[in-house]
């Protein structure tokens, strides 16, 4: 035995252990990537903006309608003016956005667990499992999604943000589930899968311990994609006035006193602020996951 | 021919299941809505004894299964309900406003088709020119951007500001039916709707074009017909396009689930008589016979567009049927 | 009683077809084989691929699913693997092919051998790490490696941390996957005298699956030769080299080439007059769907596929 261990004593390696692919990648891609890294410093400083100056301040005052001053033009006292209710417009912008943050990243959170956990157990089982849960994710993926969610938002009794985002995920965690599967499907074929099985490490611990670390990068990649796009689909939500509760301002929420030719036409500082706020954050979250598949995607990478 | 048959039955058998399911989830988000086909309907000041005689009659103390396939036959039947709120059949009144939405649909799917397509390969075939740049800059803000934003920009722009369109409503009130008058009154109110649907919806498939034709160009057949010294534009109109635009064709389908969305939100902002703004009117003034209705039609809509562009798409490319 | 006996094997894939997606036909992958493995021996399983014995190897262990056979282990049936006590089944692993997709690129070196530790013994973590040091040390790697990540070790290195892992639980058998073909020649000499080393250490029993009938003569005791499915010939290293009774082992055999370059002429011609006898008499050797025929007994070791006389 001594003889081989001469042999095949490990060349001199001095570097530090790393995971292969770990984020360094993914930063190395944003730094490289202009508009991706400005869009991520806007992001932190937007969130850390909206999360701490609302702590500041008084939700119930805000929303509490004010008689005395409805429809309001900007001025020092309301930056932003003031709506139909007289109530500040631009505290309810702050909180809308941090409301809107909130929930988008909630719901991308809650729809991607499941979602993994559905195409984890479809990609790893495969066959008829497969076959099965693949069938009931088409009949979510053709749903018309935004009635049969208003419809809910319609019926469900006490309704609050908990139930809000519950409604949400439960029709929005088809794509995720769908990709992973994919990459389950081709996962499961590998020997360290195959391995793990020799070892006697159960289903679910493979699927969750082996498994799983092997898809973090496109998980994450899509998460942020999906963000963005919840993010529209709240405020779109709340826009129709199925999203946040009446005491919650969200962006939408903002955005639908639009509905009201007069403020559309007369009071565009109610409505033009959240509208390009939305459209920035959505853009900026996408800028920096466009920025994050580049890096997951070998051919693509820029540095 | 063989495999597409087969592969059109099973799409066809897995479709059914669909709509049964379908209509079972409708059928229990009309259970779960508050009050029933009779506390929208009933003088209220029946006595309660001859009220729960209706409902006996009406079959409502039967057990779920069997009022479903009551629902169900009723449906069969073209019997949706009565809506409470216009005193009138379901079936009547979606039939009204289903026109404006069908028209509404039809000219956004024209308009999606005619701005796509010439954007798509103007920016494929001419990848990373200015022309490019301008058409991918556009369709990375429009993906980003939600329709209804988009919708109220325009509205308050052309609408309110330039007053180039109608702010409201399918026709000039007072107008004729059958007129000339009448019918380029009504395009001229769904044209801004239309565009602000068709310019967001576009989006996707001019990048799949533009993908599609920036990878045709790379392939051998396409090289060996240039060398062969075919002239660029034959090259394009014979090999390149064919290639690509046979499946955006088949796409149509697809865009149904999108447009049902878009039509909700379209419809409410520039207050559009149609399906979109009855199934919101519905819910909120709680006319659920209506909006359980809607929900169904829509959901059906979307399953069927699915299934006929699977199929188309299967026609034109059989790699999407090994699967 | 046989250390290891399979009875009978068949691995029959099902291909799907139809609107349903109903089975119309299977490829038999393994179609009726049986051997035994000797406690302390090697089996060499050999072939060209498809012919059925990573299935069969596969097979032994659980991971494809037997259509009919017995696998018997010690006296006790381990033919189901969901009827299989877990701890009896830790006694049989596997070394696999590809020193890169089997060790999970994402895990520390530690993780990955420590995994059947953690299955199957309760120890500490401090306990755990020492031994994982000690085998890694046995497979002569230092033990500071376990801190590393797979991607940081070259080819050979990744198989004797396969191979760390495959005997961190003390297993009487394992199979053996095409252990060296996936590295370089230079390094795969050192590998399988390693491997006989930790065989002779430890009392371990191999399956050792390859194409490589050099690699199999230098590491095997018995051999099964697999074709489509089926058994050609099987016997000890000396019968199967010495005597090759088949014409598909006279064939493979002949196809081993010779280092002396005198010899060259000779060796050519041989090569020939076996192919003109494998062409002429392939019709004596296998059935008319080209499958090979049930086993007969040569001498006391020695089988061969042949037609049953008479």
């Amino acid at each position: 035995m001594e003889k081989n261990v001469a042999v095949l004593e490990e060349t001199e390696q001095t570097e530090e252990s790393k995971s292969p692919t770990g984020f360094s990648i993914f930063w190395r891609e944003i730094v490289r990537d202009k508009l991706a890294l400005i869009s991520l410093i806007f992001l932190v400083l937007i969130s850390a903006f909206v999360y701490g100056i609302s702590l500041f301040m008084n939700q119930e005052d805000i929303v509490t309608v004010d008689l005395f001053s409805i429809h309001q033009p900007p001025s020092s006292d309301f930056w932003l003016g003031t709506d139909y209710g007289g109530r500040d417009v631009f505290g309810q912008l702050i909180i809308g956005t941090r409301n809107s943050l909130s929930i988008g990243i909630l719901v991308t959170l809650m729809s991607g667990a499941i979602g993994i956990l559905f195409g984890l157990i479809a990609g790893y089982f495969g066959g008829t499992v497969d076959n099965i849960m693949m069938r009931i994710l088409d009949f979510f993926m053709v749903l018309p999604f935004l009635m049969i969610v208003i419809v809910f938002v319609a019926i469900v009794p006490k309704y609050s943000i908990i139930s809000f985002s519950l409604i949400m995920t439960l029709f929005l965690w088809m794509g995720i589930a769908r990709l992973i599967r994919s990459k389950a499907l081709q996962e499961r074929e590998l020997d360290y899968i195959q391995a793990s099985k020799t070892m006697g490490s159960s289903n679910f611990k493979i699927m969750m311990t082996q498994m799983l670390p092997n898809l973090s990068s496109i998980i994450i990649v899509n998460m942020t994609l999906n963000l963005a796009a919840n993010i529209g689909i709240e405020s779109g939500l709340s826009f129709l006035g199925f999203g946040f509760p009446e005491d919650t301002p969200s962006l939408g929420t903002l955005l639908s006193y639009a509905t009201n030719p007069q403020t559309l036409e007369f009071r565009w500082w109610i409505w033009v602020p959240p509208a390009i706020l939305i459209l920035v954050l959505m853009l900026a979250v996408r800028n920096v996951g466009e920025a994050l598949k580049r890096a997951t995607d070998a051919r693509q990478r820029r540095g | 021919m063989n495999g597409m048959w087969k592969f059109t039955v099973r799409r066809i058998l897995i479709m059914i299941p669909q709509v049964v399911l379908l209509s079972i989830l409708v059928f229990i988000m009309a259970k779960m809505m508050p009050g029933d086909a009779l506390s929208g309907l009933m003088d209220p000041n029946l006595d309660p004894a001859t009220l729960e005689e209706l409902r006996e009659k009406l079959g409502l103390n039967d057990p779920w299964y069997t009022q479903y396939i009551h629902w169900i036959g009723d449906l069969f039947h073209g019997d949706m309900g009565e809506s409470f709120r216009y005193k009138m059949p379901v079936s009547e009144l979606i039939g009204q406003r289903m026109v404006n939405t069908f028209w509404l649909s039809l000219v956004t799917l024209i308009l999606i088709y005619l701005i796509s397509v010439p954007l798509g390969i103007i920016s494929g075939r001419y990848n990373d020119s200015l022309l490019d740049q301008a058409i991918t800059g556009y369709t990375y803000i429009g993906f980003a951007t939600p329709l209804f934003i988009f919708a109220l920009v325009l509205l308050w722009i052309f609408g309110f500001q330039f007053g180039w369109f109608p702010t409201g409503g399918s026709v000039t009130p007072g107008s004729t039916p059958g007129t000339l008058d009448y019918i380029s009154s009504k395009l001229y109110h769904l044209l801004l709707p239309a565009i602000s649907m068709a310019l967001i919806g576009t989006v996707g498939t001019v990048q799949y074009l533009r993908n599609e034709i920036i990878d045709t160009k790379q392939k051998d057949f396409i090289l060996t017909a240039r060398a062969k010294g075919a002239s660029e534009s034959r090259v394009y109109n014979r090999h390149v396009l064919r290639n690509s635009l046979l499946p955006i064709a088949a796409f149509f389908g697809y865009e149904i689930t999108g447009l049902i969305s878009g039509t909700v939100f379209v419809e409410s902002i520039y207050t559009y008589p149609g399906m979109g703004q009855l199934f919101l009117e519905s819910i909120t003034t709680r006319d659920y016979s209506v909006a359980t209705a809607l929900t169904l039609l829509f959901g059906i809509a979307a399953i069927l567009g699915t299934l006929i562009s699977d199929i188309i798409l299967s026609l034109v490319d059989p790699r999407i049927r090994i699967k | 009683m046989a250390f290891l006996e399979v009875k009978d094997l068949k691995v029959h894939f099902p291909i799907k077809g139809g609107i349903f997606g109903r089975t119309v036909d299977y490829v038999k992958a393994v179609d009726g084989v049986s051997f035994e493995i000797e406690k302390g021996k090697t089996y060499g399983l050999v072939g060209e691929s498809g012919s059925g014995k990573t299935t069969t190897g596969r097979a032994i262990i659980g991971l494809n699913h037997i259509t009919a056979g017995k696998i018997v282990f010690e006296g006790k049936d381990i033919t189901d693997p969901r009827k299989t006590k877990q701890d009896f089944r830790k006694n049989v692993q596997m070394i696999f092919q590809d020193p890169y997709s089997s060790l999970n690129a994402k895990k520390r070196v530690l993780d990955i051998v420590a995994e059947p530790l953690r299955n199957f013994e309760k120890m500490s973590k401090a306990e755990e790490r020492k031994r994982v040091q000690e085998l890694l040390e046995l497979v002569g790697l230092s033990p500071e490696s376990i801190v590393k990540y797979p991607h940081q070790f070259s080819g050979g290195q990744r198989q004797r941390i396969g191979i760390a892992r495959a005997i961190a639980l003390k297993p009487q058998l394992i199979i053996a996957d095409e252990p060296v073909s996936a590295l370089d020649v230079s390094v795969q000499a050192q590998v399988l005298n390693f491997m006989r080393e930790i065989q002779k250490e430890l009392g371990l029993t191999y399956l050792f699956i390859s194409h490589d009938l050099g690699v199999i003569r230098h590491m095997c005791d018995q051999i099964g030769i697999m074709y489509r499915g089926r058994f050609v010939e099987e016997g000890t290293t000396e019968d199967i080299f010495q005597s090759p009774q088949h014409i598909y082992t006279k064939r493979l055999v002949a196809a081993i080439p010779d280092i002396d370059p005198t010899k060259r002429e000779v060796h050519m011609q041989f090569r020939q007059k076996v192919k003109e006898e494998y062409e002429q008499s392939y019709h004596d050797y296998f059935d008319n769907q080209g499958l090979a025929y049930s086993l007969q007994p040569v001498s006391s070791t020695h089988y061969v596929a042949l037609p049953e006389k008479g």
